[in-house]
C-alpha cells in the first residue's frame, strides 16, 4: 500500500456529516501548528515588545494574540474543510440558553475585565483601597476573570472582577502627596495657641517626611465634654505614610508631654441634689 | 573669602589616601577608615543623629583613596525627587523688561567617594543638617512637583557658602513682562546643576528665569546656567534625569 492509498482510505472513512478521518487529521495539524504558531508570536511579544509597555497591558495583549491566532486556526480548519455550522447553532441554541443561565456570573465577571482593562481605574503596583470591602494592598493584576490584591498583610486576595468594576476604588498612590490626620484633646485649662505650637515645633523637629510646603494644619474641631479636641493634619511623599500616620500621635504626646499640657481622660462632674 | 570660623577644624573637601587609618571630621559627624586585613579596609560614619553606619571594602592594592566633596541635597530623609524649592527670605522686586542677578544659599549635601581606576564611586553620603532638610510640595497635592524645601538667604558671592551645609549658586532673573514682578521662590530640577569645591567651600551651577508670557499666561522659565569656575568639580552621587527646565506659574 502507497502512501496514496493510505490517504485515500482516510479520506473515505466517513466520521459523521462528511467529517472523514483525513480531515481530522488535517484539522489537528492545523490547530497543532497553529498553537505552535500562537506561542512562538506571545514569545516573541514579551521578549521584544511587552517590556515597553505597562504590565497590565502587555498580559492581555498577550492573550489577545495567543488565543486571536488560535481561533484563526481554527476558522482556517472549518473552513478548508467546508464544514457547515448551521445545524450546529440551531441545534445549540437551547443548550446555548442553558449555558448562559448556569454561567452568568463567568461572563458578567468576563465583561467586567474586559471594561476594568479599558477604563484601568488603577494599575499593577498601583496601592488601592476598596472601602466597600473594607480591603487596602497593593494591586497584582487584573485578569480575565478575577483581580488579585496582596494585602498590607502579605497575603494575597482574589477579587471576582464583577465585584471590583462595581465598587470604589480609591488610588493612594495617584497623588504626589498624601494627608495624615490625628485628633488630640488638650485641657480646658490650657492654652490652644501654645499647645499648636508645641506640637508644630515637635513635628517639624522629629518628623522628617512630614512637608515643610503645604504647612502642618490645626483646627480646633470641637469643645467636647472633658478637653477641646484639635485636629492635626499634615502632608507627606505618597509612599511614605508609614513615615508619618503611625508617628504623629507618639510626636503630639510626646510634644505635650514636653511643655505640661494635659491630655485629660473623659470626666463627668456629679453634683449632689442635696448640696 | 570669609573669615575663618571653627568649622575650619573640620575635615576639607578633596582627596584623601588610606594607608592605615584616616579620620574625617564633619559638623556633628564622624567618618573612620581602617585598615583591617592585607587588602581590606572598614569605613565607620556617626551622624548627626547618632546613625552608624560601617561598611567592609575589599582592595585590590595596599591603599584606599577616596574623595569628599559637596553633593545635590536630594538625598535626605530619602531620595524622592530631583527638584529643590528655593524660599527667598527676602522677596526680590523686578521692575518691567528689567533684570537682576543674585546669588543665594543653596543646600548641600556630602558625598564619600571610593576612587576606582580613577573613576569615582559613591560610597556613602551625609547631611550635615538633617533638622532642615525636608520635602516641600509646589502645586496642588494631586499635580504638584514634590521638592526638596529650603528656606534661603541671599549671599554676598560665591565665596559666601556655609561650610559643609550651603553652597552658593547664582540666580539670573528676567523680567520680559509689561509689569514689575516680585518673585519669592523658585523651583528647579537640580539634577543637572553640577558642584564645585575648594577647601570647605561649595559653588553650585546657576540658574537663569525668565518671566515671559506664553499666549496670555505669565509663566517663570528656569534654565540651567553654567558657572565658570577653576574650583574643583565634584562627581555626580545620583543618576541625573532627563529634566533640565522647569516652568513655574505666576501668582
Amino acid at each position: 500500500m502507497t502512501p496514496m492509498d493510505f490517504l485515500q482510505g482516510l479520506s473515505e472513512m466517513e466520521i459523521i456529516g462528511g467529517l472523514t478521518v483525513l480531515s481530522l487529521v488535517l484539522g489537528a495539524i492545523i490547530m497543532a501548528l497553529g498553537i505552535i504558531a500562537a506561542k512562538i508570536a506571545k514569545l516573541i511579544f514579551f521578549k521584544y515588545y511587552a517590556p515597553t509597555l505597562p504590565q497590565d497591558t502587555a498580559k492581555n495583549f498577550g492573550k489577545i494574540i495567543y488565543f486571536g491566532i488560535i481561533a484563526i486556526s481554527f476558522f482556517i480548519f472549518t473552513s478548508v474543510q467546508g464544514l457547515d455550522f448551521s445545524g450546529l447553532l440551531v441545534a445549540g441554541g437551547i443548550f446555548a440558553v442553558v449555558i448562559g443561565f448556569a454561567t452568568q456570573s463567568v461572563v458578567s465577571n468576563l465583561i467586567s475585565g474586559i471594561f476594568l482593562m479599558i477604563e484601568k481605574p488603577a494599575k499593577h503596583g498601583d496601592t488601592i483601597q476598596i472601602p466597600d470591602m473594607g480591603i487596602s494592598g497593593t494591586l497584582l493584576d487584573i485578569g480575565t476573570f478575577s483581580s488579585r490584591i496582596r494585602k498590607f498583610d502579605g497575603t494575597v486576595i482574589r477579587i471576582p472582577n464583577e465585584k471590583f468594576f462595581t465598587s470604589n476604588i480609591r488610588s493612594l498612590t495617584d497623588s504626589t502627596v498624601r494627608r495624615a490626620e490625628a485628633m488630640v484633646g488638650i485641657a480646658y485649662k490650657d492654652d490652644i495657641e501654645n499647645a499648636i505650637s508645641v506640637i508644630k515645633n515637635e513635628i517639624q523637629l522629629t518628623m522628617p517626611f512630614v512637608l515643610r510646603i503645604p504647612e502642618p494644619e490645626f483646627r480646633v474641631e470641637e469643645l467636647g465634654d472633658s478637653s477641646v479636641d484639635i485636629q492635626v493634619l499634615v502632608w507627606h511623599p505618597r509612599d511614605d505614610w508609614s513615615q508619618a500616620q503611625p508617628h504623629l500621635l507618639t510626636t503630639i504626646k510626646r510634644a505635650l508631654d514636653k511643655s505640661g499640657i494635659e491630655i485629660p481622660f473623659p470626666q463627668r462632674v456629679v453634683w449632689d441634689a442635696k448640696d | 573669602m570669609s573669615e575663618e570660623t571653627p568649622q575650619s577644624n573640620f575635615s576639607k573637601y578633596g582627596l584623601y589616601t588610606v594607608n592605615e587609618h584616616l579620620e574625617l571630621t564633619l559638623p556633628d559627624t564622624l567618618i573612620k577608615f581602617e585598615r583591617i586585613g592585607e587588602n581590606a579596609f572598614s569605613y565607620f560614619r556617626q551622624d548627626s543623629e547618632g546613625k552608624i553606619i560601617e561598611k567592609m571594602i575589599p582592595s585590590k592594592s595596599n591603599e584606599l583613596k577616596i574623595e569628599l566633596t559637596p553633593i545635590r541635597p536630594l538625598n535626605y530623609p530619602a531620595r524622592r525627587t530631583g527638584y529643590v524649592f528655593l524660599k527667598f527670605d527676602k522677596e526680590i522686586y523686578l521692575s518691567q523688561n528689567s533684570a537682576a542677578s543674585i546669588f543665594v544659599h543653596c543646600p548641600i549635601e556630602i558625598g564619600i567617594f571610593l576612587i576606582h581606576d580613577s573613576e569615582p564611586e559613591s560610597l556613602d553620603w551625609i547631611t550635615c543638617n538633617p533638622l532642615n532638610s525636608r520635602f516641600g510640595l509646589y502645586g496642588p497635592p494631586d499635580t504638584g512637583t514634590l521638592c526638596r524645601y529650603a528656606e534661603v538667604s541671599l549671599a554676598t558671592d560665591f565665596s559666601d557658602s556655609i561650610p559643609y551645609v550651603e553652597g552658593v549658586m547664582k540666580i539670573v532673573i528676567e523680567n520680559d513682562l509689561e509689569s514689575g514682578q516680585t518673585v519669592s521662590k523658585v523651583i528647579f530640577p537640580i539634577t543637572d546643576n553640577s558642584l564645585y569645591y575648594e577647601d570647605s567651600k561649595s559653588i553650585l551651577d546657576g540658574i537663569k528665569v525668565t518671566l515671559k508670557k506664553r499666549a496670555v499666561v505669565s509663566i517663570a522659565d528656569v534654565q540651567t546656567d553654567t558657572v565658570s569656575t577653576d574650583w574643583i568639580k565634584s562627581p555626580t552621587w545620583e543618576d541625573s534625569t532627563s529634566n533640565t527646565s522647569m516652568e513655574m506659574g505666576l501668582e
